[in-house]
């Protein structure tokens, strides 16, 4: 799309009112100039028989006006800016899609649902004031307060760690201990080095002597390259900056560390690092296009759009959001489905239980594997979990 | 995760294509504040037409008719002030042009400003431009506000068009048509052209009012100066509401019952909505819902909404493992798939001819490199993590699909 060609046609509707307009200035100056100057000469008679004089002045002005005609000198430009206008109008319809919801299927969402899973993402996305604002404007001021309460004392660990303050992510992360090492994550032990870091940094180097005792050591046995070289740092106490370290310094440990924690937090929470709004939304963006395409094309089609149960055409989203296993029969190109479940060959490859029914004419006879020339027998195959 | 970023990252192209396309779907972005700016235009135009026609034919009257020096005088003194009057309402209106066209040039460079290469920040702006529109649609106006203020995209969203919305909304919803009448008088033709039936439903409200409150003879006289002209277009709707005349507003008829229903006011504000959304060039329906419709039929598989995933710890990040959006993705298709897509349950990684997938005894698939990495861990031991057996690595089978 040449967003370069849109922005011209509007440079060229804008210039069109500009001269639209100072003509009409122009116009309104000329006439108010006639009537001004009648005016004039209506006030400069002063002789008695001037009776006579002011009406032949009026008439002369009526005349000159019909002569400048301001409305119809006023016309071109404005059908000029018409043209432009309506020119802008039809490139916009050409470039863009002029109706995106040409694939969409007429059901009524449930509103309640809606709501609750806007409300659930301003909450999760740290913006509480506008999800209660929302909630109370929908009237439903109950809907996700469960979500509300969960990411509160997220948000109030990650707005500390914004200011450089350790203190309620250590908090958080000391109780929640025995869950993280179970996840297998180290969060406690990076929260407890950024925090000596800082430490050192302040220049104390006894203090954070002693705070690597306390909180460190503990850390020894699995983590022992990474605490030899926290102990170097302090070294350099006071000079970081120019130490073979200063890369720990970096403030970007900040937001990856910020990110962790939000990840770790979520996790624990039982809930998805990224909005699922944001993701759905996201999804849509790149699924809408073909749909779009797909029904240009079918324009008769739309009756049975309302009711297919699958979609018409392929949609290749991004790699992010391919969540799960999708297994599809090469043989009957279906997709696998609980009544229709994946099936292992003998030979290694695998075709879905319906089309290893068919082929075996209901497991009564053996057959060739399509992509093999192993002699296959339904009862053999099993059954497979991606 | 890391492994996607990367293998998008080698398909710059793609990502390019992917980027227009998604940006051809905001149409409803530039056009409702181009319409809005076009409609401030035409508007200041009447306003000079109108005010240059009355003066001219001032003078022309003054030149016909029989006035006094001093009132010829003091009346082409009150044409000269009734221009510069109008020369100050036009300054006014340039101004208000000036700003409409800027919103539409700020719209066209948030387009520009899209980078294949960085997206996160510009989809979020989008997302929030998205729910700004639903809540405008759904008249929850102050959350609208706050949220484009406290994502400073003001300029971004469609408030101000909306204020226009909102001021017939409210007067229907307190039984008022006259801002309707007003709204609709205001865009006559473009009405018109949609052959839209607007305002003959909100005369026949008003009809029913009167007929309601018993005043019969004034029904009578407003049905000839406001219904009659309907009549060759929607004369079937235009003899019911008449013949409320005769089974007046108690009636149990259900033909005419419904017509004193409340709810009539609900579907004047459905209709007035309907006919604004045409006229600024917006969706009929919320941008949210035709996003989410496509994103939830995308992600929507048969599979795994089943006992397998969901109920367990599968993956959290399928926005369709949460009750909510399956609710709402219920009554809509699932995607269609050309190929196998599979992604091992350990590393979430896509399994494929470098990283293939290996089957257990047992029959769950995984990673080869989920299984190594397993193995290496404990001494060539592997321990299925769904069913908990434990199994040696020689028992597993590379699968081809």
């Amino acid at each position: 799309m040449e967003l370069n060609t849109i922005k011209d046609a509007f440079d060229r509707v804008t210039k069109k009112q500009k001269l639209s307009s100072s003509k009409t200035q122009e116009v309104i100056d000329q006439i108010r100039q006639e009537i001004e100057n009648a005016l004039d000469r209506m006030q400069s008679v002063n002789s008695p028989d001037s009776e006579l004089d002011y009406r032949s002045v009026l008439r002369e002005l009526n005349t000159s006006l019909r002569n400048i005609a301001p409305l119809s000198q006023m016309e071109g430009p404005q059908k000029e800016l018409n043209v432009a206008l309506s020119k802008y109008v039809k490139l916009l319809e050409r470039s863009f899609n002029p109706d995106i919801s040409k694939a969409y299927r007429n059901i009524v969402f449930d509103i309640r649902t809606l709501n609750q899973i806007i409300a659930s993402h301003f909450y999760r996305q740290g913006l509480f004031d506008i999800g209660d604002h929302f909630m109370s404007e929908a009237k439903e001021p109950e809907a996700a307060a469960n979500m509300k309460s969960l990411f509160l004392e997220m948000f109030h660990v990650l707005e500390a760690m914004k200011n450089q303050d350790l203190g309620p992510a250590l908090n958080w992360a000391a109780i929640a201990s025995d869950k993280l090492m179970q996840n297998g994550s180290d969060l406690l032990l990076k929260l407890h080095s950024m925090q000596f870091l800082k430490i050192l940094q302040n220049g104390s180097r006894d203090e954070a002597l002693h705070y690597a005792r306390t909180y460190l050591a503990p850390f020894a046995s699995s983590h022992m390259v990474d605490i030899q070289k926290l102990m170097a740092c302090l070294l350099w106490t006071g000079k970081l900056d120019r130490s073979p370290y200063h890369a720990l310094l970096s403030p970007t440990n900040w937001d990856k560390l910020a990110d962790e924690l939000k990840r770790e937090f979520c996790n624990l929470l039982g809930q998805s690092y990224n909005s699922p709004l944001s993701v759905t939304v996201a999804a849509g963006a790149q699924g809408l296009p073909p749909l779009l395409k797909f029904m240009n094309v079918m324009a008769g089609k739309k009756q049975e759009w309302q009711s297919m149960t699958q979609l018409p055409v392929p949609v290749e989203l991004d790699r992010e959001f391919q969540f799960h296993s999708v297994f599809v029969c090469p043989v009957s190109k279906e997709q696998a489905t609980e009544d229709n479940p994946p099936m292992l060959m003998s030979c290694g490859h695998v075709l879905c239980k319906q089309s290893i029914a068919k082929m075996s004419k209901n497991s009564t006879k053996v057959f060739k594997c399509p992509y093999c020339p192993f002699d296959i027998d339904a009862a053999q195959c099993k059954q497979l979990y991606f | 995760m890391a492994a996607a970023t990367a293998n998008s990252a080698s398909r710059p192209s793609s990502k390019l294509a992917q980027l227009t396309e998604s940006l051809k779907l905001e149409h409803q972005f530039l056009r409702v504040p181009f319409e809005h700016y076009k409609k401030t235009i035409r508007a200041n135009h009447r306003v000079v037409e109108k005010e240059m026609s009355a003066v001219i034919s001032g003078v022309a009257d003054a030149a016909d008719g029989n006035l006094s020096r001093d009132d010829a005088v003091n009346h082409l003194s009150s044409l000269v002030s009734r221009l510069q009057g109008l020369k100050r309402k036009l300054e006014e209106g340039n101004r208000a042009e000036h700003l409409q066209a800027q919103k539409c040039r700020v719209r066209l460079d948030h387009l520009e400003s899209a980078d294949a290469e960085n997206m996160s920040e510009w989809n979020s702006t989008r997302l929030n431009r998205i729910l700004v529109d639903y809540m405008l649609r759904m008249s929850y106006y102050d959350t609208a506000v706050k949220l484009a203020e406290c994502s400073n995209i003001q300029d971004l969203v469609d408030i101000d068009v909306f204020q226009e919305a909102k001021l017939v909304i409210d007067a229907l919803q307190n039984k008022d048509v006259a801002p309707a009448l007003a709204w609709c008088a205001d865009n006559k033709s473009r009405l018109k052209k949609s052959k839209s039936k607007l305002e003959f439903q909100l005369r026949l409200q008003e009809f029913i009012e009167l007929v309601r409150a018993e005043n019969n003879l004034r029904a009578i006289t407003y049905a000839r100066k406001y219904l009659a002209p309907w009549g060759a277009t929607h004369m079937k709707e235009l003899q019911r509401v008449m013949a409320t005349l005769a089974f007046k507003r108690d009636t149990e008829c259900a033909t005419y019952k419904v017509l004193f229903e409340p709810k009539q006011w609900d579907y004047l504000v459905d209709l007035f909505k309907q006919e604004f959304f045409k006229l600024y060039g917006m969706t009929l329906e919320p941008l949210v819902n035709i996003y989410l419709q496509a994103g939830l039929s995308a992600l929507k598989t048969p599979y795994p909404y089943t006992i397998y995933c969901y109920e367990d710890d599968c993956t959290k990040e399928d926005p369709l493992s949460q009750e909510s959006f399956r609710t709402l993705a219920l009554p809509l298709p699932y995607s269609k798939q050309h190929h196998s897509k599979l992604v091992c349950y350990i590393t979430k990684e896509l399994m494929d001819t470098e990283n293939p997938p290996q089957v257990l005894p047992n029959g769950y698939v995984y990673s080869t490199k989920a299984l190594e990495e397993m193995a290496k861990k404990n001494n060539g031991k592997i321990t299925c993590p769904r069913t908990g057996q434990i199994f040696s690595t020689s028992n597993t089978i590379n699968i081809y699909d």
